[in-house]
């Protein structure tokens, strides 16, 4: 070793002991037992309905774009839920602990509240890294992957099998940071973390190790993500589908995965710094030995930035498309929307020291960046404006999706106008680090999550041949808007008062009365998320009487609506000829929306294969071995990692081929099963049944086969 | 597959790779890595010249790994490789250039002189 770790070492085990285990803590101790138990019986429950083999061919093994992208989804709402706890633990911790004195539980070792200052660092460190990168980004990364293919007219990604690596790889980033909870503990210090308290001489704990190995595997899942979604969009468009036609959201996709693959790199090589000072006993980021801390925060937000940035773009990109279908008008300004998203991306490489403005680095800088960040308000704002005038004189239809999709605009108002205060280095200098920076990102960022539960909506008869429950989507919806209200609201006010973030203690007794205020919007919170539950389990129970045709809503507009739901693997039967910017809605304005391939001709798909899941489990089993510091692990786990590469390089997959025939019988099945699930719907056909729209070419001699949803408004 | 059945070794950039230049890549990065820690930990040069050197290193272990490990050159046949470069060099004096700016300034304002540093008081 070539740095003294405090405490014992063996070969064998590195710094891993039975001591690590927190069986004494009274919060960790019986969440291990249930997590166990939920463990136990869900493996049971698999294992006697016999659904193992079916979980390994189907899901485990795929590289299936849309099943990669629907397992990517779920990663993200379990690590949003848990993110979500993290969020509930901490505004009950500040409820309880506010005032002055000494008013902490005993029996939890705490002074103040409920939990210790040491607990709580890791709570708010772990609530900020999931949130963003294992919460947000696999959302995103998911509703990409099932949803640019099919918008492009592709089969499948242009590299299935390196799709499957980057889930697997992000998942290992989840299994790490999960294990942290019961296994030592997780860093203290933030999610972005601070030079020089993540030195081994300030955090000598395993808790940075975890932060740092989480980061650079859910960096390098995302990394690869990005290579493939821009060859995906470079190569593998549909005959007609040039660029000028490429849908809204492929082109924020296009721009959100520049980002990726420009940034990423420099977190990786922030972090592993970071690693060299901390396992090879390096000094980039210590005051002594010629290191500089400020480095470490200019590597970060060097990538920091431009990831917000990647994931507000495909949000944007959500919105964009689901706002116009329940418009029924092309989306406005679509030449200023995709040359705002590229502006967007541009300028999120030139404004990262605004998260730091009180670094002291003097006024000329300072304003350079201020002027910079001023910029991102304008391509911003016209997309506003762009939607809003999308609206005009829309036939407007205020589904569980659209609700959402409005919701995201009014937090991105107010996210948007509070950036633009915080651009202004002289108010940064007086609310920097306060919990109204806080608020401040907190209503970007659930911008992205009120424009993911609109896409979820919105995509989700795509994905399964089923629509969700639009009164328990908008019970939700309200819910979910009330909490965000209650909770960030006093939050900003809060942030005015003074009160910095991160406090374990917030000592004024004037607070308390917000942090009240904030807890109850917390139980709202908590209310959304069982709406959101019984949603799902509503919508699965009388999924037959939901059963949609290939155009869900009747009034969708890109390519992704013309193939069957739910997608057959294969995506389409033939591939289309793109004739339109809106393909869709240009078929069903033409009356083409009925028409099947006259002829077809053999597809060439890839297979499945397991080598994904072995790689995500050996970075899992480096990135475990590299925290503990147990080498031989390490070393075992990455030199089979590359025997494994070699080997499937040296392998390849040749595909397999499927027959003309074969697919002439598939699409007929896949049709068949479609119009069965609509035996028993009125012919109505979209929210306009079926009448010409101001907008509309020509009127449709086919009735689309969208279904309305149970409570839409009704037809004036 | 919507891309045809073609040989993939035959496509271009396969065809560009070549194990000579990988391992030309390979060996002149490790030198300049070499040469730099030596300096480093020899302490061979005064602070700033030694600074200026491993900068100097550092560029050059760049453009090797740009041409001979990426291929990114600014050849016909290779129109994303150009444009990944094309978008290479805004990117690098932007992050480069705005952080060493600003270090700069902080540097005027909070730091002590690096020995050897000219133009600072």
């Amino acid at each position: 070793m070539l740095v003294n770790v405090p405490g014992p070492w063996s070969p064998l085990l590195g710094r891993l002991a039975l001591s690590e285990i927190p069986y004494t803590n009274p919060i960790l101790a019986p969440l291990f037992v249930v997590i166990v138990l939920a463990g136990i019986a869900l493996v049971a429950a698999i294992t006697y309905y016999g659904k193992w083999g079916y979980l390994w061919k189907e899901w485990f093994t795929t590289v299936d774009h849309k099943k990669l992208g629907v397992m990517y989804i779920i990663l993200g709402l379990v690590m949003l839920f848990r993110g979500f706890i993290d969020g509930l633990m901490m505004r009950t911790q500040q409820m309880l602990a506010v005032g002055p004195g000494d008013n902490g539980m005993k029996a939890m070792g705490a002074i103040h509240g409920y939990l210790t200052p040491f607990h709580f660092g890791q709570i708010y460190s772990a609530h900020g890294l999931i949130m963003i990168l294992l919460a947000a980004t696999p959302l995103l990364v998911g509703i990409m992957n099932i949803i640019v293919p099919l918008q492009i007219g592709a089969r499948d990604m242009a590299y299935p099998y390196l799709n499957a690596l980057g889930l697997w790889i992000t998942a290992a980033a989840v299994f790490l940071i999960m294990i942290s909870l019961f296994v030592g503990d997780f860093s203290h210090n933030g999610w972005f973390g601070y030079a020089p308290i993540f030195e081994l001489a300030y955090s000598p704990g395993v808790g940075v190790d975890y932060w740092i190995w989480t980061l650079e595997l859910v960096a390098l899942g995302t990394t690869l993500g990005s290579i493939n979604f821009l060859a995906t969009v470079v190569k593998m468009r549909a005959p007609g589908m040039t660029w000028s036609r490429l849908p809204i959201f492929t082109w924020s996709a296009v721009s959100a995965n520049i980002i990726a693959l420009t940034s990423f790199p420099c977190l990786q090589v922030a972090l592993a710094l970071v690693g060299a000072d901390r396992y090879l006993g390096t000094h980039f980021f210590t005051a002594g030995f010629g290191g500089n801390l400020m480095l470490y925060t200019n590597l970060f937000w060097l990538w920091g930035h431009p990831e917000v940035y990647f994931v507000i773009l495909p949000a944007f990109g959500m919105i964009s498309e689901i706002i116009p279908a329940f418009s029924e008008k092309p989306i406005f300004g679509y030449t200023a929307m995709v040359l705002a998203t590229f502006a967007i991306a541009g300028v999120s490489w030139i404004v990262w020291l605004h998260h730091f403005f009180t670094m002291g680095m003097g006024p000329y800088v300072s304003t350079e960046f201020s002027i910079a960040t001023m910029l991102v308000g304008i391509p911003t704002g016209v997309k506003v404006f762009n939607w809003a005038a999308t609206m005009y004189k829309g036939r407007l239809t205020f589904s569980a999706a659209m609700l959402w999709a409005i919701g995201a605009l009014f937090l991105l108002l107010i996210g948007g106008l509070t950036g633009m205060m915080l651009s202004i280095p002289a108010v940064n200098y007086m609310v920097h680090n306060s919990v109204f920076v806080v608020a401040h990102f907190h209503m970007m960022l659930l911008c992205i999550v009120y424009a993911v539960f609109g896409a979820v909506i919105f995509w989700f008869p795509k994905v399964f041949g089923f629509k969700l429950n639009e009164a328990w989507g908008k019970i939700m919806f309200w819910l979910f808007s009330a909490g965000t209200f209650l909770v960030f609201f006093p939050m900003f006010m809060l942030g005015f008062m003074g009160e910095t973030r991160r406090l374990d203690w917030p000592f004024d007794p004037h607070w308390a009365v917000w942090f009240d205020v904030q807890e109850i919007g917390i139980v709202v919170y908590v209310l959304s998320v069982l709406a959101f539950l019984w949603m799902i389990y509503v919508s699965i129970r009388d999924r037959a009487h939901h059963r949609v045709g290939a155009d869900a809503w009747g009034t969708s507009r890109s390519l992704e609506w013309l193939t069957d739901s739910p997608v057959p693997f294969y995506n389409y039967a033939m591939v289309p000829h793109i004739n339109a910017r809106d393909e869709a809605a240009w078929r069903r304005e033409h009356g083409f929306s009925q028409s099947r391939p006259d002829h077809f001709a053999a597809i060439h798909m890839p297979n499945n294969t397991g080598v994904a899941v072995y790689i995500g489990a050996l970075t899992f089993v480096i990135g475990f071995g590299l925290t503990w510091r147990i080498w031989w692990l390490t070393v075992a786990a990455l030199i089979l990692t590359v025997l494994i590469m070699i080997y499937r390089s040296g392998k390849g997959d040749p595909g397999y081929v499927i027959s003309a025939e074969e697919m002439e019988k598939l699409d007929r099945e896949s049709r068949q099963n479609m119009s069965d699930g609509q035996q028993h719907l009125p012919k109505g056909g979209g929210y306009t049944g079926g009448t010409v729209t101001a907008y509309s070419a020509a009127a449709s001699d086919q009735r689309p086969q969208g279904t309305p949803p149970g409570n839409s408004r009704p037809l004036s | 597959m919507s891309h045809g059945h073609s040989n993939p070794i035959e496509h271009p950039e396969v065809q560009m790779a070549s194990r000579g230049s990988y391992l030309t890549g390979f060996i002149i990065a490790s030198l300049l890595m070499l040469a730099a820690t030596i300096l480093v930990s020899g302490q061979v040069l005064a602070p700033f010249p030694l600074l200026l050197t491993i900068m100097g290193c550092a560029g050059l272990a760049a453009i090797a790994q740009i041409y001979f490990l990426l291929h990114i050159d600014i050849s016909e046949h290779n129109i994303w490789n150009t444009v990944a470069l094309v978008m290479f060099i805004p990117l690098f004096v932007i992050t480069i250039g705005l952080t060493w700016w600003m270090f700069s300034q902080l540097y005027l304002r909070t730091m002590p002189m690096i020995p050897g540093m000219p133009g600072m008081h």
